[in-house]
C-alpha cells in the first residue's frame, strides 16, 4: 500500500528566494553580450573594463552611500548632495594649488611636500563637507521636518545657491580645472603588460575599505544600532529615549562629509568644474534608485553595476563607432531596466 | 467689490494689451520683448503648476519637455523647405505629448521623491546628449552651439513684427490658460486633484489613476513643449540651455514665488522673477549691488528664504489679504509627498 510522501517543508516560493538574482543575472547576461558584440582580450577585460569600471564606482559609492542612509533614516532626499561633492573636490583642489609655494599666489602658509598638500586637501575637503551638510540639516531641513515635500524644493534651491556661489569666488569661478594628482601616486603600474594609472587603484582601495568600515559601524557598533533601527522607525527610537535629532544631524553631516571625501578624491583624477556636482548626483540619483533608497549595501551594490555599466557601454561605443554620449546616457537605460524589473530597487524589501 | 469680480480678467486681457502703446516709442519695442518673455514663461510656468500643484507630483525634469518642443521646431524649420507652421505645431504637440507619456510611463512606475529623481536624471540625460559635441549628434542638435539662425516663417516674424508677435504670445498665454483652466474644473481635472488630496482613496473609488497621471504628464509636457516653441520663434535658435537644470528650477521658482496650484499665481511669479532679474541686471541695481552677489544667487537665497518663510507665495498672500482663510497648499501637498514605502 503506496502511503502518501510526506509533504515537503515549505519555505519561500523558489521565485521569492532566485528574486535578488534576477538583476545581477541580467547584467551578467547583458555584459556578455557586449563582450560577443565587441570582444576583448583578457589583459584589456581586466585593465580596460573591469578595473575602470570599479574607479567609476568608487566614486558613484562614496556619493550614493551618504544619499541612501539620509534618506533611509530622516525620509529627506538631499538635492543638494552633489553640491556637496563638488564642495569637497573644490576645497581639495584649493589645498592643492594655494598651499604650493611654487604658485604665484599662494598663501602665507605652505606645504612643499605635494603629497601632504593632498593628504590635508583630503582632510579639509571631507571636514567642510560635513560641517556644511551638518548646518544645512540644522538651520535648513530641520524647521522643515514636517514639510517633506518643501524639504525636496529646498535642497533644489540649493543647488542653485551652490552653483552661483562657486562661479561667484574668484578663485573658483566658472572654468574647468585641471586634476593635480600627488607625486605618490602619479605614475601607473604595469598590470598584465598594459599600463594603468595607480591613482585609480588608490581610489578602490579607498572606497572598499571605508565601505566595509562603514558596513562594520552599521552593523556592530552601538550608533550603527541605533541608525538601523531609526531607519527602521525613527519615532519608536525616539520613544526609547535616543535623542534621534542629534542622530539625524550626525548622520547628515557624515553622509555629506563623505560625499566631500568623494568630490575630495574625484578633484586629482577628473579635475573640478561647477557642472560635476549635478552630473555626479545623477549618477548617484541612478545609483540608489537601483539599490533602492535607504539601502546601504544597495548603494553598494548599484554603484558597482552603474560603474561598470559604463565602462561596459564606452567600450561597446569605441569598438562599434556609435556617438560617444550614448555611452553616458547608457547607465539611464541600465535604471530603465532595473525599474521595469523591479520598481523598488534590487535590495527593496517591499 | 464683489459684483466687480468677474471683470478682472477682462481688465487684465485689456490691460496687457494696451501695454505695449503705454511705452515711449523708443523703449516700446525694448519692453514689448521683455513681455513676449514673460508670456512664454507664464505658459511654461502654467504647464508646471498643472502637474505640481493640481496633480501633486514634482517633476524635477520639465526643462525636458520645455526643450523638447523647442528642438522639435528648431529641427524642422532648418530644413532646406520648411514645413509649414501648423505642420511644426502639429509636430510639436505629437513630440511634447509622446515624451510625456513615455517619461511618465517609465517614472510613474514609482511617486513621491522617485519620481523627482528619475524625471530629473531622464532630463539630465537628455542635456548630456544634446549637449554633447559628438561628430555624429552635432548636425542633428547643434551641440555647444546649439541650433542658429531659424528662418521663421515672415508674417510671425518676431524681428519685424514685433507687435504682432506679442498680441500673439498673449494670445497663446490666455488661450492655453482657459484651457487648463477648464480642464481643472472638468471631471479629469477632478480626479487629478483627487489624486494629489488622497491616492488610495482615488484608487478606491474606482479610478485607474495611472492613466490620469499619465494623462496630467502627458498634457503638461504637451503644454510645455508649446512654450518651448515659442521660445525658439522668439529667440531664432535653439540651445542645450533650454533643457538645463537651470530652466526647471526657474518653473519651481515661477510656481512657488506665484503660489502653487493657483495657475494664475506661476503666471505672475513668471513675471516677478522676468522683472526682478530685469532690474537686478540693469545699471542702477548693479552699481548698488556688490559685484559677488550675481543675480543668479540672488534668486537662489530668494527662492530658499520664500520656501522656508512663505511657502504660499503671491496668491497665498492675496488671499490672506482678502480674509479667505483656504486649506494650505501645503498641507495639501503633504500627501503628495509621501514615501510609497510607508503607506
Amino acid at each position: 500500500m503506496a502511503v502518501a510522501a510526506p509533504p515537503t517543508i515549505q519555505t519561500k516560493p523558489l521565485r521569492e528566494r532566485l528574486a535578488p538574482l534576477v538583476i545581477p543575472t541580467v547584467f551578467v547576461l547583458i555584459f556578455a553580450t557586449v563582450l560577443m558584440v565587441a570582444p576583448a582580450s583578457w589583459p584589456k577585460l581586466i585593465t580596460g573594463i573591469l578595473l575602470p569600471g570599479l574607479t567609476l564606482a568608487a566614486i558613484y559609492f562614496m556619493i550614493s552611500a551618504g544619499l541612501s542612509l539620509i534618506f533611509g533614516l530622516m525620509d529627506v532626499l538631499n538635492f543638494a548632495h552633489g553640491s556637496l561633492f563638488m564642495l569637497g573636490g573644490y576645497c581639495a583642489w584649493t589645498c592643492n594649488v594655494w598651499l604650493d609655494p611654487n604658485y604665484a599666489g599662494h598663501w602665507p602658509i605652505t606645504i612643499a611636500s605635494g603629497n601632504l598638500r593632498f593628504i590635508i586637501g583630503l582632510i579639509v575637503g571631507t571636514l567642510v563637507g560635513a560641517a556644511v551638510g551638518s548646518l544645512i540639516e540644522i538651520s535648513l531641513i530641520r524647521p522643515l521636518y514636517k514639510r517633506p515635500i518643501y524639504q525636496v524644493l529646498l535642497t533644489l534651491g540649493l543647488v542653485f545657491v551652490f552653483d552661483a556661489l562657486v562661479r561667484t569666488i574668484p578663485a573658483w569661478g566658472s572654468l574647468s580645472r585641471a586634476p593635480i594628482k600627488p607625486p605618490m601616486l602619479t605614475e601607473s603600474l604595469s598590470l598584465l603588460g598594459r599600463r594603468f594609472p595607480s591613482y585609480s587603484l588608490f581610489l578602490i582601495c579607498l572606497s572598499v575599505s571605508l565601505a566595509v568600515l562603514i558596513a562594520l559601524v552599521l552593523r556592530r557598533s552601538r550608533i550603527g544600532l541605533t541608525i538601523r533601527a531609526g531607519v527602521q522607525d525613527s519615532a519608536m527610537v525616539e520613544a526609547m529615549g535616543i535623542n534621534v535629532r542629534r542622530v539625524f544631524t550626525g548622520v547628515f553631516g557624515f553622509g555629506s562629509g563623505l560625499a566631500a571625501l568623494g568630490g575630495a578624491v574625484a578633484a586629482s583624477f577628473i579635475g573640478v568644474y561647477p557642472e560635476m556636482g549635478l552630473e555626479y548626483q545623477l549618477f548617484a540619483f541612478i545609483v540608489v534608485v537601483i539599490g533602492g533608497l535607504g539601502s546601504y549595501s544597495g548603494a553598494a551594490a548599484g554603484a558597482l553595476l552603474i560603474g561598470l555599466a559604463r565602462t561596459f557601454s564606452d567600450h561597446l561605443v569605441l569598438e562599434t563607432g556609435l556617438p560617444t554620449a550614448i555611452a553616458s546616457a547608457s547607465t539611464v537605460l541600465v535604471m530603465a531596466v532595473v525599474l521595469l524589473l523591479k520598481p523598488g530597487g534590487i535590495f527593496n524589501k517591499n | 467689490m464683489q459684483r466687480l469680480r468677474p471683470l478682472l480678467p477682462l481688465v487684465a486681457i485689456g490691460g496687457l494689451a494696451s501695454l505695449p502703446f503705454a511705452f515711449a516709442a523708443d523703449t516700446t519695442r525694448f519692453w514689448q520683448g521683455v513681455f513676449i518673455q514673460i508670456f512664454i514663461l507664464a505658459i511654461y510656468a502654467l504647464s508646471y503648476d498643472l502637474l505640481m500643484g493640481y496633480t501633486g507630483m514634482i517633476s524635477f525634469g520639465h526643462a525636458l519637455f520645455f526643450g523638447a518642443g523647442g528642438y522639435t521646431a528648431a529641427i524642422l524649420l532648418r530644413q532646406a523647405e520648411p514645413p509649414s507652421m501648423l505642420i511644426v505645431i502639429a509636430a510639436v504637440i505629437v513630440v511634447g505629448a509622446t515624451i510625456g507619456a513615455a517619461v511618465g510611463a517609465l517614472s510613474l512606475r514609482v511617486s513621491g521623491v522617485y519620481f523627482s529623481m528619475i524625471t530629473l536624471a531622464l532630463a539630465e540625460i537628455a542635456f548630456i546628449l544634446f549637449k554633447a559635441d559628438d561628430p555624429k549628434l552635432k548636425p542633428i542638435t547643434g551641440g555647444e552651439i546649439g541650433l542658429q539662425g531659424i528662418v521663421v516663417p515672415a508674417a510671425i516674424d518676431a524681428t519685424t513684427y514685433r507687435l504682432r508677435f506679442y498680441f500673439l504670445t498673449l494670445a497663446c498665454m490666455v488661450g492655453l490658460y482657459y484651457a487648463a483652466r477648464r480642464l481643472i474644473n472638468s471631471p479629469t481635472g477632478r480626479v487629478f486633484v483627487a489624486i494629489r488630496e488622497n491616492e488610495p482613496r482615488a484608487t478606491a473609488l474606482g479610478y485607474n489613476t495611472l492613466h490620469f497621471k499619465l494623462l496630467a504628464t502627458a498634457i503638461s509636457s504637451t503644454i510645455a513643449a508649446l512654450a518651448g516653441m515659442l521660445m525658439v520663434l522668439y529667440e531664432k535658435s535653439a540651445s542645450f540651455e533650454m533643457l538645463s537644470v537651470n530652466l526647471t528650477i526657474q518653473a519651481l521658482l515661477m510656481t512657488i514665488i506665484g503660489g502653487i496650484g493657483t495657475l494664475i499665481g506661476p503666471m505672475l511669479g513668471a513675471a516677478t522673477i522676468r522683472l526682478l532679474d530685469h532690474g537686478l541686471k540693469g545699471e542702477f541695481m548693479q552699481a548698488l549691488l556688490p559685484a559677488w552677489l550675481r543675480p543668479d544667487l540672488v534668486f537662489g537665497i530668494v527662492y530658499v528664504v520664500l520656501v522656508l518663510f512663505f511657502p504660499a507665495g503671491l496668491m497665498g498672500a492675496i488671499r490672506k489679504l482678502r480674509g479667505k482663510t483656504s486649506r494650505s497648499s501645503v498641507e495639501r501637498l503633504r500627501q503628495a509627498m509621501k514615501p510609497k514605502a510607508e503607506s
